[in-house]
């Protein structure tokens, strides 16, 4: 707790120590440290506090660029030409010019999480007051806030300890940003290392963010039974009025279920969500209903099912409104941050501005207030929808084929497409009457609609794809476990002894976006071959619902046939973006847990502690944004590997270890200060991978650590050999890189794996307590 | 898969966690059905026995009706030069595991209670007879305990001879039983220590006895002995008892040696029969806390499970917190379910004589192991949610405790203050701010002065004195 601008004044005063007379006391800040846990050696890091540490790793795993343009056209200098190694009128080279880049996209998306959170804890305090407790899993939780406590030191009780967490992230977001000025930073790994500290940055934000609406909006507390939502456009009631949210920030959705629920209008009404805003809404109202992912707004937008599209922030179509109109369906932005060019009608009587919705007199409006957000949205959502009669856009299917017959086969909409999608083709299946073809671009397409602004005849390609997939639309009902938020310590404890004993081989991360290469059925095999070989799988966000969106043999959505516990073989959907903070936070609570490590500003020592030991591995199979550049750099100076799919090539670099390079794989052994070769545990700290088979191999291999017992480390090997034999369909090579002792190699698999290790000339090695940081070998006490 | 290229489906730990539904089953092998089933283990001399021998006294697999359920009794036989009856437990178990090596073969549970159920997708591929099955496990035993030098494995599935098997199974299981639960300390001269969870807790060690589980619950004495004996190099080591230091206590010279020496000198002495002084250290996974509770001079304890906090307004979150990471912490002993089943169970402090609070689900699974005359005496949720409440429970009842608290008001003092030390952190802090002006025993008058701080931190006392 603590306070600011204390004044006191004393006239006089006797003790027996000395007479005070007038004595005027101004304090700028109190700060109630009766947190007995030691402070740790980096509260509140700068800039370049933990430069360090991000060395240490930045030096094993070294960038690897994959310029996405050779230009750089920041400043008026430019452009400039980097290629073959030129460097700018600057002075920055391609490497650098590739990671400031890295820096700036990191830089935005911790900017976007913490303004949330900023957003969020104003209006919360303003709602609720500074001293409302936080509680994000009652009795079960001991560590509330892991991210804030390892990064700034601060113990955070109440919303009003959230202020002081935010000014600093503020602060730091401001620093880094700063340092991609033109003529500020000059070496490649210095910019990574800012864009590290970014994503510590941007952890402790979305932090922030979610335990604050975890505690006042009062969302499941780390609850493994959070409910199963109805999810899939499907499950949506077109007979009744709908409004949609898109978004991320809860705040104007409260505003609209609260009203409805005041006006007796729950039940005779849909809320749905697109987006990580779905998610929270579902955490606040579980009758509300998710949609999908960002990717389909276009569909449910011009399918006619929304009524009234509301808009928060981040991740909407910025056209939305153009689309909206199209269908007659009326745009309220409720953001600052997303003002979408409307009149403010913040102050304006709510019956005022329903009415000119309804009329037709707006078709869209600002409104900052979420009170006024919700009792416009639903009252225009009830009036508009008899007027409406879910009016939509979507062309016939004899109208697709007298339309296709005028493409031209110019192939620019497949060139434009992201996913390279055979549109022409399709497109001329249509002309002859075939829609298959068409039908089966549905699964794989994410409602860019790029190829409508490629099309030189402007036909409404994308419309055609929603149409011809009408029936599978229809059809998406599923389930999708309601964001559950943190883990409980408990939980953790439980898992430990089978982590331990390799029972549990990894805990696999499947969060972002869903730019995905074809489809999300790729990140629901994925989470289902890891989940049922046991695995921890861990989801957040747009992958989230892609997990859901899919049923086994008996009709059963992954979150109906694994629990929804922090378990072997569970399958845990921690909740929106915001949640994802939740996942680095059960990594740090591991370290405190069991090794009783200090957490509180002691981020060096827990990061290595994380690095070394726990077989974590993030996946973000369709990142797209600034923000998911952002979560990944948490990751990376946490030391946890991350993988993205296909289009995270386009992150522009990779960090990638030298499996080849055995001085690259030392570390010291704290028990005797020697230093142990591990071999490259893990071997990458950020790699793009193209398919999902390539994943599942590499994640397999990922979750290995030095620190592995035999048992563990057999086990990893049984499943990384398993996936190997089955996707690339023979033994990896690189085994005796990982076996330290024979109990290592599995004991089904010995024959063969004997056969490598003698081929390689492997030699037995010791099982290191490991640590990168000499400071943490053990003194032998007397 | 050249170990098992004669098997017709795949053999590995990949399918361990496999579960076969019943649509799926071709054939179901004991199971809640069956009344009559066992597997058992038997140490026999080597000319007993035929190494490799798979018998199957009954129909084999491809014989049994598609869906119908059979009974099935598993014997597994046994020699070696160093192999005693003492490790038939550990080798019986290991059945368990590597059955479910096999893909679409799922074994559950153990002894009288085995339930197997084989695919139907495995049996198309061919694994339509025990032969098979056999071969798994005889492969498996040899190459995974050397100590093994013979191993023959019988299935039987005629009714008439597992009628017969029964009984001689079940007096086996209990004579086992009897007799490691008869096992002392005293009576052995080795005992076995365990750093699978440095891993994660560095300076974590677990020392296991023959009354004593690992903390974890999931290794005893018998299995510590048989992980030493197979990879004397691993984690799971022999330590030699030693010298008898403290009988009551429960300290012996060769494990503060041991424990010395694995913790690099951050424990070097260790009682196990008390909570207090030296307790046994833990990591972080122990499967319940005992607790010392000042105000009655008695015993809590708590499991992993336990939701809601226990009598003293603490969950067991914020317990388990207070033992973990290797150290000794006074009144704080993290422990397995098992170890309350030990005579040995806090015996330096009392044993049950001493616990007073418990979860009922805890209280019900070592129900029978709790003195008859103590059983009703020790609190549940159910008759105690807070100390007042316990107090009065413990007199009402007339708990053995009572009678300590005038006997002992020292040592109830003591704890207290330590308590309440936790508590000081709480008090508001502003009167610190008078501290600047005791400085060095001089008389310090401010006159219209102006202090001016841009930030002051204010910790409790209690932080300078241990720093």
């Amino acid at each position: 707790m603590t306070s600011k601008n204390v004044h006191m004044k004393i006239g006089e005063m006797k003790t027996s120590t000395g007479l005070v007379k007038n004595l005027e006391l101004s304090i700028g800040k109190i700060v109630d440290d009766s947190w007995t846990e030691p402070m740790g050696p980096t509260p509140m890091p700068s800039i370049s506090t933990l430069r360090d540490w991000d060395m240490k790793l930045l030096n094993k795993y070294k960038p690897f660029y994959m310029p996405d343009c050779d230009l750089c056209c920041l400043c008026t200098f430019g452009k400039c030409d980097l290629t073959a190694g030129k460097r700018g009128a600057c002075g920055l080279d391609i490497a650098a010019q590739s990671s400031r880049i890295v820096l700036i996209a990191a830089s935005i998306g911790a900017a976007t999480h913490t303004a949330h959170a900023r957003h969020m804890v104003d209006h919360l305090i303003e709602k609720y007051g500074r001293n409302f407790p936080l509680d994000v899993g009652g009795l079960n939780i001991k560590v509330e806030a892991p991210v804030t406590r390892l990064v700034t030191g601060i113990r955070p009780e109440n919303l009003g300890d959230l202020d002081e967490v935010l000014e600093y992230c503020e602060t730091q977001i401001t620093h880094c940003l700063s340092a991609a000025h033109t003529g500020q930073e000059g070496s490649n790994l210095d910019f990574e290392s800012k864009a590290f500290h970014a994503g510590r940055i941007d952890q402790v934000g979305m932090e922030v963010a979610d335990i604050a609406q975890v505690s006042a909006l009062d969302f499941p507390k780390a609850d493994p039974e959070a409910p199963l939502i109805e999810m899939g456009i499907g499950t949506v009631d077109t007979s009744k009025p709908v409004i949609m949210c898109i978004g991320h920030n809860v705040v104007p959705s409260v505003g609209i279920i609260d009203y409805m629920k005041e006006s007796k209008l729950d039940g005779k009404m849909e809320v749905v969500g697109l987006c990580c805003t779905a998610f929270d809404n579902t955490r606040y109202y579980d009758r509300a209903k998710i949609v999908g992912p960002i990717s389909w707004q276009l569909r449910f937008v011009r399918g006619g099912f929304a009524d009234v599209v509301v808009l928060d922030e981040q991740c909407i179509r910025t056209d939305i409104f153009n689309e909206a109109e199209r269908v007659r369906a009326p745009v309220i932005a409720a953001s600052e941050k997303n003002c979408m060019g409307f009149k403010n009608r913040t102050n304006d009587p709510a019956d005022e501005i329903v009415a000119d919705l309804v009329s037709g007199k707006a078709t869209g409006v600002l409104i900052l207030d979420p009170e006024k957000v919700g009792e416009v949205a639903v009252k225009v959502a009830k009036q508009i929808a008899p007027i409406r009669k879910k009016y939509r856009v979507l062309p016939t299917i004899e109208e697709i084929i007298a339309l296709a017959k005028t493409c031209r086969q110019c192939n620019l909409c497949q060139r434009s497409c992201p996913q390279d999608l055979q549109i022409p083709a399709a497109l001329k299946a249509a002309a002859e009457g075939n829609l298959a073809p068409l039908t089966d671009l549905y699964e794989s397409c994410i409602g860019c609609g790029r190829c409508e602004e490629a099309c030189p005849v402007k036909l409404q390609i994308h419309s055609y794809i929603v149409k011809a997939g009408e029936k599978f639309m229809i059809e998406e009902t599923n389930f999708c476990r309601s964001g559950r938020g943190a883990v409980q310590d408990v939980e953790i404890r439980n898992v430990g002894s089978p982590i331990v004993l390799g029972e549990i081989p990894g805990i696999l991360a499947v969060v972002g976006c869903s730019n995905y290469p074809k489809g999300g059925k790729d990140v629901y095999d994925i989470c289902r071959e890891f989940a049922s070989r046991r695995y921890i799988v861990v989801t957040s966000g747009c992958s989230a619902m892609s997990a859901g969106s899919y049923k086994n043999s008996e009709g059963k959505t992954l979150y109906e046939e694994f629990p929804g516990g922090f378990e072997a073989g569970g399958v845990l959907n921690v909740g929106s973006c915001v949640a994802n903070s939740h996942i680095a936070g059960a990594a740090i609570k591991v370290a405190n847990i069991f090794a009783k490590r200090n957490l509180r500003g002691n981020y060096e020592e827990i990061a290595d502690y994380i690095h070394n030991r726990l077989g974590a591995v993030g996946l973000a199979w369709g990142a797209y944004s600034q923000k998911a550049a952002s979560i990944a750099a948490g990751f990376w100076s946490l030391g946890v590997p991350v993988l993205v799919g296909p289009h995270g090539s386009k992150y522009r670099r990779m960090l990638l270890g030298r499996a080849d390079k055995p001085e690259n794989w030392e570390v010291y052994d704290a028990r005797t200060g020697d230093k142990v070769n591990v071999g490259p545990a893990p071997e990458h700290l950020f790699q793009t991978v193209e398919t999902p088979q390539e994943a599942m191999v590499q994640i397999a291999k990922l979750c290995i650590r030095p620190n592995d017992t035999w048992k563990g480390r057999s086990i990893k090997l049984s499943h990384y050999i398993d996936l190997h034999k089955r996707h690339y369909g023979c033994m990896p090579q690189d085994l005796h890189l990982f076996v330290r002792t024979m109990a290592d190699v599995p004991m089904t698999m010995k024959d063969e794996v004997t056969k490598i290790l003698e081929a390689k000339g492997w030699k037995e090695t010791v099982i290191p307590d490991p640590t990168l940081l000499p400071r943490m070998i053990r003194k032998k006490k007397e | 898969m050249s170990m098992f290229k004669d098997i017709p489906v795949d053999v590995g730990v990949i399918y361990e966690g496999e579960r076969i539904r019943r649509n799926d089953m071709q054939v179901e092998l004991g199971g809640p059905t069956m009344k009559e089933k066992f597997e058992l283990a038997k140490v026999r001399t080597p000319d007993e026995i035929e190494d490799g021998k798979v018998i199957i006294i009954g129909p084999d697999i491809k014989d049994l009706k598609e869906g119908g359920a059979y009974p099935l009794g598993i014997l597994v036989e046994a020699a070696g030069k160093t192999l005693d009856q003492g490790l038939e437990g550990v080798i019986e178990r290991r059945i368990h595991g590597y059955m479910n090596y096999i893909e679409g073969f799922m074994h559950l549970n153990q002894r009288y209670d085995i339930w197997i159920r084989l695919g139907k997708k495995s049996f198309q591929k061919g694994l339509n007879s025990f032969e098979y099955i056999g071969k798994v496990l005889y492969r498996l035993f040899k190459s995974e305990l050397p100590i093994i030098e013979k191993v023959q494995i019988t299935f039987i599935t005629d009714p008439a001879k597992i009628k017969e098997m029964y009984p001689v199974a079940l007096q086996e299981y209990e004579a086992r039983d009897a007799k490691a639960r008869g096992l002392k300390d005293e009576e052995v001269d080795k005992f076995y220590g365990c750093v699978l969870c440095q891993s994660f807790a560095p300076s974590h060690v677990c020392v296991i006895t023959p009354q004593r589980y690992s903390n974890c619950g999931a290794i005893s004495w018998f299995d510590g002995r048989a992980s030493a004996s197979i990879d004397p190099k691993g984690p799971v080591f022999e330590i030699e008892r030693g010298e008898v230091l403290n009988a009551e206590k429960g300290e012996f010279a060769g494990v503060n040696e041991a424990v010395k020496k694995r913790t690099l000198g951050e424990v070097n002495q260790v009682w196990f029969y008390t909570a207090f002084d030296h307790p046994h250290t833990s990591c972080g996974c122990f499967e319940a806390v005992a607790f010392y509770i000042p105000e009655v001079d008695g015993f809590g304890v708590v499991n992993r499970s336990f939701k809601g906090t226990t009598v003293n307004g603490l969950p067991f979150s914020t317990l388990a917190d207070s033992t973990a990471g290797g150290r000794q912490i006074d009144g704080f002993h993290g422990m397995s379910i098992e170890y309350m089943r030990s005579k040995k169970f806090l015996s330096a402090d009392g044993g049950w004589n001493r616990v007073v609070w418990l979860p009922k689900e805890v209280k019900e699974r070592v129900k029978d192991f709790i003195p008859a005359d103590i059983v009703d005496k020790i609190a549940t949720e159910e008759n105690a949610q807070n100390i007042d409440a316990l107090k009065a429970f413990l007199k009402e009842k007339n708990h053995p405790v009572v009678a300590r608290w005038t006997a002992e008001a020292p040592a109830a003092e003591e704890a207290g203050a330590e308590a309440k030390e936790e508590e000081g952190a709480m008090v508001p802090v502003a009167t610190a701010a008078t501290l600047p002006i005791m400085a060095g025993g001089f008389k310090i008058i401010l006159k219209d002065a102006k202090i001016y701080a841009k930030k002051v931190i204010v910790r409790s006392m209690k932080d300078e004195k241990k720093s």
